[in-house]
């Protein structure tokens, strides 16, 4: 029989395309598009067009809605196409009764302004609120009433998680298991370790910065996050903690840090340290962590400088996504990009490594 | 300078909840901690936690030297408290659950769940952190439905607020020549003023 660490080897480097990183966005880039009411009314004639736009556009100039295009071609049942027109908000006719058989249209619209020729009876439609900001988005948009976008290719490339292509994403699964590894030890050691673990990765050498998992039997702070981004720091001359009693929380020693001497330190690791004055020396990293951190771990990670977080699943009180989503918080002065299931299966498996009594 | 507070989050346990005189003795304890960290060219915050009247943990802000962000006062008072206990051999939660915190400036997002996580049922704070604080400036997470993130905690805020304020300003001032830098790592003090 084979052995089992053989088993998951083989299994897990032919998991690569069993899992996908997402993109977690803000709520302005996730929600449903918001809908307003507004009038329309279908133009008769077309050669009246560019008259009765230039003439509502003066007495309802629609602010604030500049994604909103003022008119569509509209499929109709028989499948011809016919130009429709917005008038106005619903909002903008506070006296019109919604409810009458049929609306008159110079009600919404007095003759002294804009001459009706040409124009159909007005109707109800809905409006997108606020401009997409994603593909999706825009096409939900689009089936109401057509607006303007302006497209963030790489959203649309990471929504259709493409962001990641074959070597990079051997290397993630690669960043991935060494977290998973770390969570598994968490687990074996018992004592109210749980079964975390994260990875803290210079992704442009392509190495593994510190490896760390929950340590929380020892101190309840000790999340895998806290201990990674204190094993970083560790490994750059500093840290305040000692987590050799935990052989699978390391870091590696960058030859800069204060064990060799300050004439030694390269220029690239100072650059980072002096260039903002402050050690922020998660700067431009990336954070590979098996489950979605806490709302400490997140708004450590915001203190750290943090440049990405890739975790496997999501978490009951998690702060990248479910109760909060730090990372595009607009308040707070450093954002970063966040993926989710980066080898989601393996990270969700973790859980049944708990105590199954403790839970 | 004002002495109005302002109470608000999860309810307390009953009889559990400083007494006018305990947060003016212990708070005026942080605020010498803070004019102490100012005159050193520290950050000017002042922290500490006290049970069954004495101070179980004191800590000032050591990011710089550890190079670890995460190194605030309150961070830093919090391991004591735990080391305090590991000492006396007693049970970290029954003390936690019986410790005030009192700190010249809101705690930031980090802290706030730190405490949670501490189950720390009251915190005094002087002037509010609007860059980054966690009672209710940027976001409530002392008070946030948060089931797996330890217990809620009540918040009394404002207890001389324009001094804490005060302070922070002098620091960014004598802080300028090496930068913004300091300004982004510290609980900025905001333009908030006691209400009531
Ligand atoms: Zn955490
Ligand atoms: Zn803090």
């Amino acid at each position: 029989m084979e052995p089992q660490s053989k088993r998951r080897k083989e299994a897990e480097s032919d998991n690569a395309d069993f899992w996908v990183a997402l993109p977690v966005l803000s709520d302005q880039q996730s929600q449903d598009t918001e809908l307003i009411p507004a009038f329309a009314a279908p133009i008769t004639d077309k050669k009246e067009t560019s008259r009765l736009i230039k003439e509502l556009r003066s007495l309802y100039p629609l602010t604030g809605l500049t994604h909103i295009k003022r008119v569509r071609s509209h499929k109709s049942a028989d499948g011809l196409y016919s130009p429709q027109v917005l008038l106005c908000l619903v909002s903008d006719a506070p006296d019109v009764d919604l409810h009458s058989e049929s609306l008159a249209i110079e009600s919404l619209l007095p003759p002294d302004i804009v001459r009706v020729e040409g124009l159909g009876l007005p109707f109800l439609v809905k409006i997108p609120a606020f401009p997409p900001l994603t593909r999706p988005q825009f096409q939900l948009a689009s089936k109401h009433w057509p607006t303007t976008f302006h497209e963030d290719k790489q959203v649309t490339v990471a929504l259709r998680g493409e962001l990641f292509g074959g070597p990079q994403k051997a290397r993630m699964q690669g960043y991935m298991e060494a977290a998973l590894a770390a969570a598994r030890a968490a687990a074996g050691l018992g004592s109210g370790q749980e079964p975390v673990g994260a990875a803290m990765v210079d992704p442009k050498e392509e190495r593994i910065l510190a490896v760390g998992h929950d340590c929380r039997g020892g101190n309840p702070l000790h999340h895998a996050v806290m201990v990674c981004i204190d094993l970083v720091a560790r490994g750059q001359g500093g840290g305040a903690y000692s987590f050799e009693k935990y052989p699978a929380c390391t870091a590696a020693m960058s030859p800069t840090s204060s064990h060799s001497k300050p004439a030694a330190e390269s220029s690239k690791t100072i650059a980072r340290v002096v260039e903002e004055g402050q050690p922020y020396i998660c700067t431009g990293y990336d954070l590979y962590v098996t489950r979605e951190p806490c709302v400490m771990c997140a708004m450590a990670l915001v203190h750290s400088r943090i440049g990405r977080v890739f975790y496997g699943t999501a978490s009951a009180d998690g702060a990248l996504g479910t109760k909060y989503k730090i990372h595009t918080q607009k308040d707070l002065n450093h954002r970063f990009d966040v993926f989710k299931g980066v080898l989601s299966q393996q990270c969700k498996d973790l859980y049944g490594l708990k105590d199954p009594i403790k839970h | 300078m004002g002495t109005e507070t302002e109470m608000n989050g999860a309810d307390l346990k009953p009889g559990f909840c400083p007494t006018d005189g305990e947060i003016e003795k212990w708070m005026a304890s942080a605020f010498d901690m803070a004019k102490d960290a100012l005159e050193n060219g520290e950050v000017p915050v002042g922290c500490l936690m006290v049970y069954n009247n004495q101070v179980v943990g004191k800590g000032r802000n050591e990011v710089n030297e550890t190079k670890n962000a995460t190194r605030h006062a309150e961070m830093v008072a919090l391991d004591q408290v735990l080391e305090w206990c590991r000492h006396g051999d007693v049970d970290p939660q029954s003390v936690c659950m019986r410790t005030v915190l009192y700190v010249t400036v809101e705690p930031c997002i980090m802290c706030a769940a730190a405490l949670r996580l501490l189950h720390i049922p009251v915190v005094v704070y002087g002037c509010g952190n609007e860059r980054f604080g966690g009672c209710g400036s940027v976001l409530d997470v002392s008070a946030a439905q948060l089931p797996h993130t330890g217990t809620a905690f009540k918040c009394v805020a404002g207890y001389r607020a324009q001094e804490a304020v005060e302070m922070l300003k002098a620091f960014y001032k004598q802080e300028n020549p090496n930068g913004f830098l300091t300004l982004i790592l510290v609980p900025l003090a905001c333009l908030w003023s006691p209400s009531g």
